[in-house]
């Protein structure tokens, strides 16, 4: 437990302030743009407490995938293992069934993780109960 | 937004009114009303009330104005194309604004632009799909959708008026693919599991197809329904020669379903009644394989275009919320192709 807010808690309370306080003072016409502002910021507190996490994890599951491969980046980068990643795909390295299982339960994992940041609310209940809960 | 009552000043509108009077052999041409319609990230539309003296026009017309709005996005027709597009649809009996006046003329507007009938009704996805009142019968609005969609489908090349316009492509899925591939090659980071749905679509692209005129973006949100009967499709933009199965994965697929996620037939009811319509002009119903071929496709194909939206956020210089919005959606686009190439849920 912290002393003072951290970046994600001052972000859900300026979300709760603006959906509280402002949204029922605005015209109806400014209704839409404050709910995608509301949208914009539990993503923000979302991924701020989630996405170091998800990051890290995805990047560990790509260098696993990618170990025989010979493929795999000299670097722990996420975005240059998502490139190595990609080429493999297209170059059909993954098209080999056992491969391709162990691809596709990864990929499920990691898509699964970087939902939860960006609309939990499209998470299956299965996926969904086994997400961090958040407002 | 230039919105004025009574007759409207402005410099656009005097250059409509002018372009106008010499389209429809008009005596004088008053514009009543100029109005841009909400939403359209891609094309605009102006509410465009008219009083013609004089020639064929002559009256009170209740119109919309289509134009470009300031950037595109790369899978978009122009709006000449579109009109073409649209003149068929119409002598086909498809339901549809009544295409009227094309200006390639850039002098006018400084885009091309194009007028056309205005139809009642609501067109909101998330509104049909949660209010009860607005769809009473959401079997019978899908089986007209259904019906509705086959009579685009029954278009076939060759025709005169589209082949100018329109390419035929020699394997649609496959060019899909490649298509998509090079979109997501423009960008700055990579997708895997787009990657993954792309590959998966690669190796599993039917052998069979024919080709037909298509909508391409054939979806609740993009047709006007009025007293819960459909009015008229909408947004014709992207329609070109394809396959035709792609609109009906489109149509089904779980991205356009809005606030009826568990309601396979866009949101409003369940597939059947839809595919039963388009049976009934189509004669042919697609098998479960197929449908689930073309909604892991459509959800690639939305992944691609959500991701355009979001560069134009990032690197186009047009600074949006909406557009910054729209780019995190990829992730759970990301989520439904993995979970239907599965065989999860649809």
């Amino acid at each position: 437990m912290r002393d003072i807010s951290d970046a994600a808690d001052l972000m859900t309370t300026a979300r709760e302030a603006l959906l509280r306080e402002l949204l029922p003072a605005l015209p109806v016409e400014h209704r839409y743009a404050a709910l995608m502002i509301a949208n914009g910021m539990a993503i923000a507190a979302r991924e701020h407490r989630l996405g170091t996490d998800a990051a890290r994890s995805e990047a560990a599951r790509l260098r696993n995938l990618l170990a025989d491969s010979g493929r795999s980046p000299a670097t722990h980068d996420l975005s240059a293992l998502r490139k190595a990643a990609a080429a493999a795909i297209r170059a059909g390295y993954f098209d080999e069934p056992a491969r391709a299982a162990a691809l596709m339960t990864d990929l499920a994992h990691t898509a699964e993780a970087w939902v939860a940041i960006s609309n939990p609310k499209a998470l299956r209940p299965a996926a969904r109960a086994a997400s961090t809960p958040e407002a | 937004m230039e919105t004025l009552g009574a007759a409207v000043a402005s410099p656009a509108v005097t250059a409509i009114e002018r372009w106008l009077r010499e389209t429809t052999q008009a005596d004088h041409v008053r514009i009543a009303r100029y109005e841009k319609l909400p939403g359209g990230a891609i094309q605009e539309n102006w509410m465009l009330d008219a009083e013609i003296g004089g020639g064929p026009w002559r009256g009170r017309h209740e119109w919309v104005l289509r134009t470009d709005a300031v950037s595109t996005v790369a899978l978009s027709r122009t709006r000449a194309q579109e009109f073409a597009v649209l003149r068929v649809a119409e002598a086909a009996g498809v339901c549809a604004p009544k295409p009227l006046f094309l200006c390639r003329d850039k002098s006018v507007l400084q885009r091309e632009f194009f007028v056309m009938q205005r139809l009642p009704g609501v067109a909101q996805g998330h509104r049909l799909t949660r209010e009860p009142a607005l769809v009473p019968d959401g079997a019978a609005l899908l089986h007209t959708l259904g019906a509705n969609l086959a009579r685009i489908h029954a278009i076939h090349p060759p025709m005169p008026e589209l082949d100018d316009v329109l390419r035929v492509p020699a394997n649609p899925a496959l060019e899909s693919v490649a298509d998509y591939r090079g979109h997501l090659d423009q960008l700055d980071d990579t997708y895997p599991a787009l990657e993954w749905g792309l590959r998966w679509c690669e190796r599993r692209a039917p052998e069979a197809f024919h080709i037909t005129l298509i909508h391409r973006d054939y979806r609740t949100g993009n047709y006007l329904v009025d007293r819960g009967r459909l009015c008229g499709v909408l947004d014709w933009e992207f329609a070109g020669w394809g396959d035709p199965h792609e609109d009906l994965g489109w149509f089904t697929a779980r991205c356009w379903r809005f606030s009826g996620a568990e309601r396979e037939g866009g949101g409003i009811a369940s597939v059947e009644p839809f595919l039963d319509g388009y049976e009934s002009v189509a004669g042919t119903r697609m098998s479960r394989a197929e449908l689930t071929y073309w909604q892991i496709m459509a959800h690639l194909r939305w992944a691609v275009i959500a991701l355009q939206q979001a560069q134009r956020h990032m690197a186009g210089g047009e600074r949006s919320l909406e557009l910054a919005l729209t780019g995190r959606i990829v992730h759970e686009l990301e989520y439904e192709v993995l979970r239907l190439i599965a065989g999860g849920d649809r």
